[in-house]
């Protein structure tokens, strides 16, 4: 984990110097969990928007990563500020009302449409992308105990549609 | 222990296992590009406002000096119409010499 976060800090000390073949390397190397989390967490229409802004910015601030946490938390941390900006600058009535993406007809996309964000953001980090609870918490900016129960909050609902769909 | 569901969830919510998307990679770096560019103009665009600032305030200094110096003010005085008309091939000359210097900050940015 630390020779890892070695080499990502060497990486965004490069890019800070204004390196873009190194910067090219932390987004090859990171856009696909970022991008998978935004899918599942955002609705995959406006994911890719969001996973842009968000490497743009970790370009512009990659002097500002110290290595002391991973490299994924810092740029997910980054995207999750990007998608509240936006939802600020977008917020109308009919987004409000679309908030909740609309399901492919893939079975887990059918649960997490009927989860709020933030549940699925908790769920998607903590049981899909190796998260501890604790960065989990930090990202969306919750208490701990609640960040507990908003994942188990989730994952029974989850469990509730999948036992219904004759899994159990 | 891990059931059914949970290995179900686990898999479904882990990043898919492909290869980087060099599309995707590419996109990043063509924006970074022209986000940079776009920065790089502005900030040229605002040095050149502040030079052709600080030379207009330096133009209007020294003719306010010389309108004040006497024997230019009675020159004034006496023939204020040819006095008027030297004053503005001056300012027409100094406008000239601005624009031509400063058309250049938005040339070769390409959008494209």
């Amino acid at each position: 984990m630390k020779g890892q976060n070695d080499e990502d800090l060497a990486l965004s000390r490069r890019a800070a110097g204004g390196d873009s073949a190194a910067f090219a390397m932390l987004v090859e190397k990171y856009e696909r969990p970022l991008r998978s989390f935004l899918v599942r967490t955002v609705g995959a229409d406006v994911a890719d928007d969001v996973a842009q802004d968000a490497f743009f910015k970790a370009w512009r601030a990659a002097a500002q990563y110290d290595g002391r946490a991973r490299y994924s938390t810092w740029l997910t941390r980054i995207a999750w500020r990007c998608r509240i900006d936006r939802l600020r600058r977008e917020r109308t009535p009919e987004a409000v009302e679309q908030e909740s993406h609309q399901p492919a007809s893939l079975e887990i996309d059918d649960m997490l449409a009927r989860l709020s964000e933030s549940e699925r953001a908790a769920l998607a980090l903590c049981e899909g992308h190796g998260w501890t609870q604790a960065e989990a918490a930090e990202l969306l900016a919750l208490p701990l105990g609640t960040l507990k129960s908003t994942v188990a909050r989730a994952k029974a609902k989850c469990r509730a549609m999948w036992e219904g769909a004759d899994h159990g | 222990m891990a059931d059914a569901f949970d290995r179900f969830l686990a898999d479904s919510l882990a990043p898919p296992e492909r290869v980087a998307d060099r599309k995707f990679v590419a996109g990043v770096q063509a924006r970074i590009l022209l986000e940079e560019g776009l920065a790089r103009e502005r900030r040229a665009l605002l040095a050149s406002l502040a030079t052709q600032l600080a030379a207009l305030l330096a133009v209007a200094a020294a003719v306010w000096t010389l309108g004040h110096a006497t024997p230019v003010g009675e020159w004034f005085t006496q023939y204020s119409a040819p006095g008027l008309a030297v004053l503005l091939l001056a300012f027409a000359f100094v406008v000239a010499l601005f624009s031509s210097a400063g058309r250049s900050p938005l040339r070769g940015l390409e959008l494209g």
